[in-house]
């Protein structure tokens, strides 16, 4: 590695050595978890290294890949917290406004995330999951306004956020995605009511949104007027990649937990048990390198089509093995109930940990979605005839 | 890509499109000797192409493909003995035969125990003898050698006895032994590793053919959930392999890290090949179709170069004694 490297490691060292949280495991509640994360995003905005993804225009911005790698690498082995809160207006909002907006929603809404303003994704709907296409929240134009009523779910701490990515509906003629339009709705406007869902492990991660003839200014629209399907491209592929190598290496360094939880029950020389440890090492280093090369292809504009695919099926069913035998090392004492860490996916609460790797497991398109476009577009296999509905209808 | 990797996988692609161009064993090793692979891991100032084992593991993986059958495995291994041992007057004599293509064989266990899975020991002209404190070279006259029937036919194993008397070349005593044996160890890891990668990259390839090309219900069968999540599964695994194989043999490694990667590989093509004949359905079961040769190399993968169990103990500790340095 070149001096230029060691020096930023050294540096970004230093300051985490300063400034990285300590406490923000012990947030008792969802509510302190965000106050924390608030402050933590701005002292990384401060230092410059909050946005490395971001182009050199931006304060921190215009990292090379290996500064990047070397920030989330440094970040993991402070074990300072990851960044939750901001996630979605720094990678998805950040992605869809700065590839797809206009130049006066660029100034509006970027220079805001620095200053801490967040956002939240609305795209889920009780009928349209894995079926995005589905969604039926109908946005019907009224003068130089969209008229806004339906209902999201799943949208990570949008009780939290200022403002919401949103998918809607304008026509039901033609294709299903033919009739998408994106929006940027402000979640103060009258209309819109956030209820947090609660979620089997104790957290309130995600909430639902209801909306009710809620007013959005048609300059707040991405892309044409039906060209949502494309605009929401752009927001789902920006959070794989850097997020995926960071949550690997973190899972790579959580393993220690998983060693610890071993000699607690003073297995530490259990054949077996160190077998399966040894098969759960490799595996997340197998997955390491797999993020890690997917990035460099991001970064070279290799990419193929469902390389994505196949790092996050790795990675969530790696995510799944490292619960797993977390889980099952901890015995009888793994069903006793824990406080939860909020913002860690490998806290060593092993049952609180099988839970959330669920999020990765069904958000952001499920394990089996996935599974369809590996083997449908990267493996040619043959699309199954259209939907049954449409066959019996016929 | 890097113009290394293309000119070798095209070299290998073009002699060997496919298992059957590699089905017989002395025309495939004639091949292979002229295609100058035996001297890709030997430095230039002794005569080799020096592409180090990056170079290596390009054809390693190009030979699991093409399911080259012979004792190749073992030719590199003696080869690397050579080069890494102490230089003695015959050495630049042998090594040049052995790149040229003149068998000399060892043994596809970890360790000391050579005696056992020694590749075509009756068509050698030397066995390299591994023991925990000397690594040297005897002339077959001085082994007695006994076939063994293997399951997988592209692999000829033999139990090899050394005679007290035999005349040898010694190429490492004592510590430099140690470090030889580690060596070697690596480079039969790195080895079973590529073949196990490319093995299964091809049995996909087999499987995928097999489902897009029969009907059942009036669709292919490739048309089916229920399978292609397998199969999807499958592709992700062999991704995953490919990216931790890439990644390892583009450093030096150790004997572990070696054997790390020699686990994760095998046992990727091991799930593939047995997810493979059950997708082929009765047909994989008869020997008319080529998949029961990529099942039963990919299971002999497993037991030779140190076992899953072996090499996941190992890991567990290493995983364990990380752990206690953290803390």
């Amino acid at each position: 590695m070149s001096t230029d490297l060691q020096d930023f490691r050294a540096e970004i060292r230093q300051w985490l050595d300063r400034e990285a949280p300590t406490d923000w495991r012990s947030a008792a509640t969802h509510d302190a978890f965000v106050e924390s994360q608030r402050a933590w995003f701005r002292k990384l905005v401060a230092a410059g290294y909050a946005v490395p993804h971001w182009p050199e225009r931006w304060p921190g911005g215009g990292r090379t890949l290996l500064e990047q790698k070397i920030i989330y690498e440094e970040l993991s082995r402070a074990d300072a917290p990851r960044l939750l809160l901001p996630f979605v207006s720094t990678y998805h909002a950040y992605a869809t406004i700065g590839e797809c907006g206009t130049q006066e929603q660029q100034e509006r809404y970027l220079h805001a995330i620095l200053d801490g303003e967040t956002w939240c994704q609305g795209f889920s709907e009780p009928n349209a999951g894995s079926d995005l296409a589905a969604i039926r929240t109908k946005a019907v134009r009224d003068g130089d306004h969209y008229v806004v009523t339906g209902q999201k779910i799943w949208s990570t701490m949008a009780q939290y956020a200022d403002m919401c990515l949103l998918l809607v509906r304008t026509s039901t003629e033609g294709a299903k995605q033919a009739g998408m339009t994106y929006l940027l709705m402000d979640m103060d406007s009258p209309g819109v009511t956030v209820r947090p869902i609660h979620q089997i492990q104790g957290d309130e991660e995600f909430a639902e949104i209801f909306l009710d003839e809620v007013r959005v200014p048609v300059d707040q629209r991405v892309g044409a007027e039906g060209a949502g399907w494309a605009v929401a491209q752009a927001t789902l592929a920006s959070e794989r990649g850097l997020t995926l190598m960071e949550l690997s290496y973190r899972m790579r360094g959580a393993l220690t937990r998983i060693a610890r939880q071993l000699t607690e029950v003073g297995r530490a020389d259990d054949r077996g048990a160190l077998r399966d440890l040894g098969a759960l090492k490799i595996r997340i280093d197998a997955v390491c390198a797999l993020a890690d090369q997917f990035l460099r292809k991001r970064m070279n504009d290799e990419e193929q089509i469902g390389d994505a695919s196949i790092v996050k099926l790795a990675y969530a069913r790696c995510l799944r093995a490292y619960a797993d035998l977390g889980v099952r090392f901890a015995g009888l004492d793994g069903q006793f109930h824990a406080p939860i860490t909020f913002g860690d996916l490998n806290s060593g609460n092993w049952m609180a940990d099988f839970m959330n790797s669920y999020a990765w497991t069904i958000a952001g398109g499920s394990d089996e979605v996935q599974r369809n476009i590996i083997a449908e577009r990267m493996l040619g296999m043959p699309r199954e005839p259209k939907s049954w509905t449409a066959e019996v209808a016929a | 890509m890097s113009e290394m990797r293309q000119t070798l996988e095209d070299s290998a692609r073009k002699v060997f499109p496919n298992w059957e161009a590699a089905r017989d064993a002395s025309d495939a090793w004639a091949q292979v000797a002229q295609l100058g692979w035996f001297m890709v891991g030997v430095p230039e100032k002794i005569g080799g192409l020096g592409l180090g084992d990056e170079g290596l593991a390009i054809i390693f993986a190009e030979l699991g493909r093409a399911l080259v059958p012979g004792p190749v495995l073992t030719q590199f291994l003696v080869i690397e003995a050579l080069v890494a041992g102490a230089p003695f007057e015959e050495r630049d004599g042998l090594l040049e035969r052995a790149m040229s293509g003149e068998i000399m064989t060892a043994s596809l266990a970890i360790g000391g125990r050579s005696s056992e899975a020694v590749m075509d020991a009756d068509k050698a002209s030397h066995i390299l003898l591994r023991r925990e404190d000397v690594v040297a070279l005897i002339s077959q006259d001085g082994a007695q050698v006994k076939a063994r029937e293997t399951w997988d036919v592209s692999r000829r194993l033999f139990d090899v006895a050394v005679v007290d008397d035999a005349q040898r070349y010694v190429v490492a005593r004592g510590q430099k032994a140690a470090q030889l044996n580690d060596r070697l160890d690596t480079l039969l890891c790195i080895a079973l590793a590529g073949d196990a990668l490319g093995g299964a990259r091809a049995a996909l390839g087999l499987t995928l053919d097999h489902l897009k090309g029969r009907s059942q219900f009036d669709r292919p069968l490739a048309m089916f959930q229920a399978l292609k999540h397998r199969v999807a599964d499958l592709k992700m695994m062999i991704d995953t392999a490919d990216a931790f194989y890439a990644d390892r043999t583009s450093q030096s490694l150790t004997a572990l890290e070696a054997g790390e990667l020699k686990n994760f590989c095998c046992a990727v093509y091991r799930d593939t090949v047995e997810d493979a004949i059950q997708l082929h359905g009765g047909v994989g079961l008869t020997t008319e179709y080529a998949i029961h040769r990529f099942f039963k190399r990919a299971f002999l993968n497993c037991a030779l170069g140190g076992d899953a169990d072996y090499w996941n103990e190992r890991a567990g500790r290493a995983a364990m004694a990380e752990s206690q340095a953290k803390a």
